[in-house]
């Protein structure tokens, strides 16, 4: 219990008192500590944790295909893909010069000397140094297995998202046609087919829009006809005396628009968002250097 | 009339796979016939460019690679611009990642803009690479540079460089630039970086993150901010030099006209079928 | 071109286009391809985080050369030997050690530790930077200097009353010990509409985003069906559509209801 619980909330409260209050110290020993060693101490164990996460990851593959569990033969794949990433990174230099070329394999930079006739060296790079070589077997892996994994994964969502707009994207209400009217000003407003829109084509829809909008309200054809072509008129006398200005007025003009949303209201809620998880996070933070919050150790 | 509602209706059940081709076309066919729209700049972006436009002359400029592969679209041309516009005033760029994709990010900026710069390391440049520790990497550096960073990427000892002479803490710098995509990135920049510093900050973010930073930038805490692949294009527009940005707006513009289009026929045919149903 | 250049190229096409077939339905290539990237990446962070901070500074201060240690390992990073690192290397063996059940809580101590830094970071940072800037930033002089009354971006008059009615608003609807009805009910329904008009940006950003790492994978695909890369794209997907063809003849779609 002593070991479980108790030290651990020691830990918390201990260090985190001393990183709080190290804001507010003027002791040199005090500063040099909380900015400097708790810090890297701080890196460091978060870099255990990597290795502890690839640990839990191999343990449950690992036990995918030993229980035979529906999908094992892909959980093969997955261990042979960490082994031959973990070989590249800690057991392969995969970075060997000769002049200013770079080989994977000391026997390649070999050949290639004996082929070339010349009288260069093999230079192999240091540990450490071989995983942000260019040119070199880690870099190659990152750039052609790692990176187009990780970028497709996201770009994925790009499909998704356009999928949601079209089926689950509804204006229920006042504030969900906020929402969606702002998210599309945005849109187009940010690129460049934004500017291409004139306010007098915004306006004419505008004019559309609200002649159907009204047509739930008013029967009467003559009422509903009789506003369609007083908009019309209005708006093209408008543009008549305005020379059709293709960025005035700018209030209809979507790239004017969605910078004064994104600039106004949009940062008056962003703002406000912001201080309230701010406040939250203070909090909170005092509550696990107080001892109240225990979540970390599985406590409710 | 009806006709027409039923074909929207019908459309509104269409299996979504359909909609997955449209809008992979909606983004291939612009980028295989590329067609140029004109760029519009904004304030926002016009701040970033300003901003790094009035370091004082032979400055040092700290630059920070927080994003990787996943977000290299959307940030990598703003941190291509911003080193031309850097090497273009003759300032010492030293670059650090509290990513660890960022440091690949790093050496492929590198590698492009040598073409154009020919530059020379431990001159124009130093690379100091990736620590992990997030927040705890910038408060280190704001106080001292060199328990964090005593090798650079390449292992060589930042006492042998001429070019780190002088430089212990954040303070040694007059201009920080992120490219951030997430966390650790512009927050923690903000937070323990530039304000206690107060070393002026620009930032260029992913779109996502944009709303979050936005709150900055008007305090001014950050000056200006390139937000996504739009930002990154105009900043090109202002720096003069066209790339991936500027030649990736067309299909932005053509995805975002289909997802609208989608966005207002999904609901048309629920205002249809919530009429049909009021009917009956 | 350099065969490693070409044969990654095909590698990149081939998961790329493995990733983007789970559009059309969940399949082997796109599970093979998961599965690549959960074990390339593990491994992959595991050997930066190491050789860029465990090895420079952890064995760095306790390993260096001509320290104490130094009959174990020498690790040359010029620092000077510190026994208070013992700390973390006791901390990382205990966090590793948790793998095994009966050693399960042994990972607490090393948790703790990040939570307590991560609290005191945090706690300052955010009220300094998220909370009192802020606050002090909407605390403008509303009508200061020579501000227009209204204009579409940049300062003015009314822009500068719309921020502060609003961020006060939309703070005072996240105040729920008090009921919010009458005027202040009213009130608090203004700060929702400023908030959907933020969430609203937030999903006109977050398509733009999505759009813009597509167009990136987009640009990759194009670059390798070029014949620099022997027209890597071109033969990968007829690779995988034949194969994913015959794949869904053999196993078809399962019709809902």
């Amino acid at each position: 219990m002593f070991l479980k619980r108790y030290i651990p909330i020691g830990i918390v409260a201990f260090f985190g008192s001393l990183t709080l209050f190290g804001w507010f110290i003027d002791n040199e020993s005090v500063e040099a500590f909380v900015n400097d060693d708790a810090t890297q101490w701080y890196d460091i164990i978060a870099s255990f944790a990597i290795f502890l996460g690839a640990l839990n990851l191999l343990k449950l593959q690992f036990l995918k295909v030993l229980k035979r569990q529906s999908g094992w033969q892909y959980s093969v794949v997955a261990i042979a893909s960490f082994f031959f990433a973990f070989t590249i990174g800690f057991f392969m230099k995969g970075a060997f010069f000769v002049g200013e070329e770079v080989y994977f394999t000391q026997g390649a930079a070999e050949q290639a000397i004996l082929a070339s006739g010349s009288a260069e060296t093999v230079k192999a790079v240091e540990w450490g140094a071989h995983i942000s070589t260019e040119g070199g077997l880690f870099k190659w892996m990152f750039d052609n297995i790692f990176t187009p994994l990780s970028a497709t994964m996201f770009a994925l969502l790009a499909f998704y998202v356009a999928s949601a707009s079209y089926r689950a994207f509804r204006a229920r209400n006042f504030e969900a046609t906020l929402l969606l009217l702002a998210g599309i000003i945005i849109m187009l407003g940010r690129v460049p087919v934004g500017s291409l829109i004139t306010p007098w084509m915004v306006m004419y829809l505008l004019v559309f829009v609200g002649t159907i909008f009204m047509a739930n309200y008013f029967k009467d054809r003559k009422i509903i006809f009789g506003s369609f072509v007083i908009g019309l008129l209005g708006v093209t006398a408008l543009g008549i005396s305005m020379d059709w200005n293709p960025t005035e007025p700018a209030i209809f003009f979507l790239p004017s628009l969605q910078e004064w949303i994104y600039t106004v209201p949009n940062l008056a809620g962003a703002r406000a968002i912001m201080i309230g998880i701010g406040l939250g996070i203070i909090v909170t933070s005092l509550r696990y250097i107080f001892g109240l919050e225990k979540s970390y150790i599985g406590d409710q | 009339m009806r006709y027409l509602e039923d074909m929207i209706l019908k459309l509104g059940s269409v299996d979504r796979r359909y909609i997955f081709l449209l809008i992979g076309l909606a983004v291939l066919i612009p980028l295989l016939r590329p067609i140029d729209l004109p760029i519009r700049t904004t304030p926002t972006t016009e701040k970033v460019y300003n901003a790094i436009a009035e370091i004082p002359a032979n400055s040092k400029v700290l630059m920070s690679f927080d994003y990787g592969p996943s977000t290299k679209p959307e940030i990598h041309p703003m941190t291509l611009g911003v080193m031309r516009q850097l090497l273009r005033e003759d300032h010492q760029i030293y670059i650090t990642c509290l990513w660890p994709d960022g440091l690949y990010m790093a050496l492929d900026a590198l590698e492009e803009i040598n073409q154009e710069f020919e530059l020379v390391e431990y001159e124009d440049y130093v690379l100091l690479g990736f620590r992990p520790g997030n927040e705890a990497i910038v408060k280190g550096l704001a106080s001292d540079l060199r328990k964090v960073y005593t090798v650079d990427y390449k292992q060589t000892m930042l006492a042998d460089i001429p070019m780190m002479d002088g430089i212990n803490n954040l303070k040694d710098f007059q201009f920080i630039f992120t490219g951030s995509a997430g966390y650790p990135g512009t927050f923690e920049w903000v937070q323990y970086g530039g304000d206690p510093t107060g070393v002026p900050l620009s930032s260029g973010t992913t779109s996502i993150q944009v709303n979050e930073v936005m709150p900055y930038v008007q305090s001014g805490q950050v000056r200006g901010i390139l937000a996504g692949m739009p930002g990154a294009a105009e900043y090109e527009k202002l720096i003069g030099t066209p790339g991936i940005a500027i030649q990736g707006m067309a299909a932005q513009s053509f995805a975002h006209l289909v997802i609208v289009l989608f966005i207002v026929l999904g609901n048309l045919a629920y205002f249809i079928t919530e009429r049909r149903e009021r009917k009956y | 071109m350099a065969f490693s250049t070409i044969f990654g190229a095909w590698i990149a096409a081939f998961l790329t286009l493995g990733i983007l077939s789970y559009l059309y339905r969940d399949n082997p290539f796109y599970k093979i391809a998961e599965h690549v990237f959960v074990g390339v990446s593990a491994a992959y962070w595991a050997a930066t985080f190491y050789w860029t901070q465990i090895y420079p500074n952890l064995f760095g201060r306790l390993f260096p050369k001509d320290g104490p240690l130094s009959f174990i390992a020498e690790v040359d990073f010029n620092h000077d030997f510190n026994i208070l690192y013992l700390f973390p290397l006791l901390l990382g063996i205990m966090m590793l050690l948790s793998i095994f059940k009966q050693f399960n809580w042994m990972a607490r101590w090393g948790i703790a530790y990040t939570v307590g830094i991560a609290a005191g970071l945090k706690a300052y940072g955010y009220l300094s930077s998220n909370v009192l800037s802020q606050i002090s930033a909407s605390a403008v002089d509303i009508f200061g200097g020579s501000l227009p009354i209204f204009s579409m971006s940049g300062d003015s008059v009314f822009n500068n009353i719309v921020i502060l009615v609003g961020t006060i608003s939309a703070l005072m609807y996240f105040y729920f010990s008090r009921e919010q009805t009458g005027s202040y009910g009213k009130f608090t329904r203004l700060g929702i509409y400023f908030l959907m008009i933020s969430f609203g940006a937030s999903f006109g950003f977050a398509v733009m985003g999505r759009i813009s790492l597509l167009i990136g994978r987009f640009n990759d695909l194009i670059l390798f069906s070029s014949p620099d890369y022997n027209y890597g794209t071109y033969w990968m997907m007829l690779f995988i559509v034949l194969i994913l063809g015959f794949w869904s003849f053999q196993n078809p779609e399962k019709k809902e209801g």
